[in-house]
């Protein structure tokens, strides 16, 4: 066979079977698995936004315990983490860091937006110097309302980015 | 109503008038432990330290700016307190400066009272006044490389905020 | 991303050594908060350090003149939301002297006893992140948060909010105390002193704490009163100066309560310090709930406050905060002036830490209970 002929029944045949072996991987246990072990390892940023850190912390404490999800604040750097967490109001200042750390996270990775403030501007709308759109930075997951909102609340939100990660798709 | 009796407050107007009597432009006792001073912005260093040589007070709470558009002049005020002296610990005695809006600069009091180092830098970066002889004025709050004016003065209505 | 060298604040050095590495100690880190520390480092040695702040600055003082006077006061306490109800009381007493209302006694004791509540929230708060996280014990984290949330229970009970209360309004307090209140607060308190021993035996006398902290950034008595430090970190160094005793306001003219001093200055009396204002903080709820008369707890204030200016001060936890509250005639006011705690004690950082190891730079830092969002407003 000519050299055109050998290479494109290359292509053909590599596009297949990795095909392949997405489908295998998407459709049984490899996904199950693979999605139960990112969820119950959920590590957040080392960021603190602004006033909802006091009850980020609070939701961290021996209350609601989110050790036992396997979510703990470790001191690894940010290469290490998939849970970016904004707590409370972005100024342009923070706003500008804030998109670096997301990033510079590895795939995949989550954004909680957590109180009024992240979701929609909130208290301090009208100011000079903060984001309103935090959506635009970056793609949100959950969004969190409240000022501040219950540590029960973030939990809550917690759960349900769990629950969204166990449906999605491997490759995502 | 029994009557307050301000004599503290008076000497301590009586010795500034007395060292400064062209400086000193105006005084009031808004109540008891508070006083008032104008004064003409150039002997500013002077004043401080006599203030802190001689009256005792060692510090600034803080040093804020006013804007008065309709006179067309910017107040910086200087909040001083006192630690050291025990019968002046609870005063707060404010000093007054007006300056001109499209020109304020004001000699820095940080070689006197070092604690209005980083007040200074907010009122510089918020209403755009100037500390000359300060050792590092430079911004503080705003972001990196706002180029925008002054944040604070009255006619600067951003657009994100209501109309008042 | 600057690229001047760091000034130190006091002393100027603008010479960079070369053998020197400028690390940023920035929002992104276990151990900084909301702020930026660039640390010039010699080998392990911090040369110099200067704080860039300023990412949670929300413009509260511009804000404030856009709004009427009730309601500045959810944004105006949002900067130390672990102690709203001293910055909420801070604003509100200028405005009462403006207009002339005077709160009637019962109104003053209830805003005591949840001040002082809000005192202990807040040291608990600073006791377990800037202490117990940023020197790598988690153990008093864990502890001081569980004991934090009882508090806030009860804050919840007399207020409807968690942390943000918005609780004194021009006037006085909105709400008086529900029906068992007061037998649950001192219940609690009678559990959180037998707590407090175990404090000590876990955090306060542990000797790791004490070889990390002990003659660490130590604070002269005239350096303090130079530098204009407020609160716990100059009362610390010696100097006894609490506003509770100096200006009196709110019930604290009838109660009786000492102020702790320590005379070392080092990080480790700025621990205790906080220790022992706590229980202070327990003597005066009891008194407080003793002696609480009957009657109304608020008059109602007029929505415009006249032309002129007043200036009120509050001892909160992290020290004292001044409100200077300019009135022109209308509901709004046309300057508020906020001078508080933190932002007072940020000059201290640059100023301690200096020719000091790296790893002691958490510890002062911790020490000083910086909190940014106070600083920056």
């Amino acid at each position: 066979m000519s050299q055109d002929t050998l290479q494109d029944f290359a292509g053909v045949w590599i596009g297949k079977m990795s095909e392949l072996v997405q489908t295998i991987i998407g459709s049984g246990p490899i996904k199950y698995i693979v999605n139960w072990s990112r969820m119950y390892a959920l590590w957040p940023v080392h960021i603190t936004t602004a006033c909802c850190s006091a009850e980020f912390g609070a939701m961290m404490g021996p209350r609601l315990d989110p050790e036992r999800f396997g979510m703990q604040a470790v001191a690894g750097g940010l290469r290490q983490c998939d849970l970016l967490i904004v707590e409370g109001t972005v100024t342009k200042k923070m706003a500008k860091r804030l998109k670096i750390v997301y990033e510079q996270m590895p795939k995949p990775r989550y954004v909680i937006a957590m109180g009024d403030c992240a979701c929609s501007g909130g208290l301090f709308h009208d100011s000079y110097s903060i984001v309103n759109d935090v959506h635009k930075l970056f793609p949100i997951d959950v969004y969190v309302p409240g000022c501040p909102p219950r540590p029960e609340a973030l939990l809550s939100a917690i759960v349900k980015l769990r629950e969204k990660i166990r449906r999605q798709e491997v490759f995502a | 109503m029994s009557q307050v009796s301000l004599s503290r407050e008076e000497a301590i107007i009586g010795k500034l008038k007395a060292r400064f009597p062209e400086a000193i432009e105006e005084t009031k006792i808004d109540r008891a432990r508070r006083v008032t001073i104008h004064f003409e912005k150039d002997h500013v260093q002077e004043i401080a330290m006599f203030m802190r040589d001689e009256l005792g007070f060692d510090h600034v709470k803080g040093v804020a700016g006013v804007d008065l558009p309709t006179q067309k002049k910017i107040e910086v005020l200087y909040f001083a307190g006192s630690y050291s002296n025990a019968e002046v610990q609870d005063f707060i005695v404010i000093l007054k400066a007006q300056l001109p809006r499209d020109n304020p600069i004001i000699a820095s009091v940080v070689s006197v009272w070092e604690s209005a180092h980083f007040h200074e830098r907010e009122t510089f970066e918020m209403f755009g006044v100037k500390f000359e002889g300060h050792p590092d004025l430079r911004k503080l709050l705003t972001l990196d490389n706002w180029e925008g004016p002054p944040p604070m003065l009255k006619d600067i209505k951003f657009p994100e905020m209501g109309q008042r | 991303m600057t690229t001047e060298p760091p000034s130190p604040g006091i002393s100027i050095s603008k010479t960079a050594e070369p053998s020197t590495l400028d690390v940023s100690v920035g929002p992104q880190h276990p151990g900084s908060g909301h702020c930026r520390i660039l640390i010039r480092v010699d080998g392990d040695y911090i040369v110099s350090a200067d704080p860039d702040i300023g990412y949670v600055h929300r413009g509260c003082e511009k804000i404030a003149e856009y709004r009427n006077y009730v309601s500045n006061i959810p944004h105006l306490e949002r900067p130390n939301i672990a102690d709203a109800i001293h910055l909420n009381w801070g604003y509100v007493l200028p405005i009462e002297e403006l207009q002339g209302v005077v709160v009637p006694p019962r109104g003053k004791y209830i805003s005591t006893i949840a001040a002082e509540m809000n005192r202990i929230m807040s040291h608990l708060y600073g006791l377990a992140i800037m202490q117990g996280v940023f020197s790598g014990h988690t153990t008093i984290f864990m502890w001081a948060f569980g004991d934090r949330d009882l508090f806030i229970e009860l804050a919840e009970m007399l207020t409807g909010a968690r942390l943000t209360y918005s609780f004194l309004v021009p006037g006085g307090p909105r709400r008086d105390l529900p029906f068992g209140f007061e037998d649950r607060l001192s219940r609690l308190l009678d559990y959180f002193e037998k707590r407090l021993v175990e404090y000590d035996r876990i955090f306060f006398s542990n000797p790791s704490v004490i070889a990390r902290a002990k003659g660490i950034g130590v604070l002269k008595r005239e350096d303090a009163k130079k530098l204009g430090v407020v609160g716990p970190v100059l009362r610390a160094s010696g100097v006894k100066y609490d506003v509770r005793k100096v200006e009196p306001y709110g019930a604290y003219a009838d109660l009786e309560f000492d102020i702790p001093t320590f005379e070392e200055g080092d990080s480790y009396s700025r621990y205790l310090i906080r220790f022992e204002e706590m229980k202070q903080s327990v003597r005066i709820i009891r008194q407080a709930l003793e002696k609480i008369p009957k009657g109304p707890i608020a008059r109602k204030a007029p929505l415009v406050a006249p032309e002129g200016e007043a200036t009120g001060r509050v001892e909160s936890s992290r020290g004292e905060i001044t409100y200077l509250v300019m009135g022109d005639n209308s509901d709004k006011p046309s300057r508020v002036k906020i001078m508080n705690g933190s932002f007072r004690n940020l000059i201290a950082l640059p100023f301690l830490v200096r020719n000091v190891h790296v790893a002691d730079m958490p510890i002062i830092y911790g020490s000083l209970d910086y909190w940014p969002v106070e600083a920056d407003r």
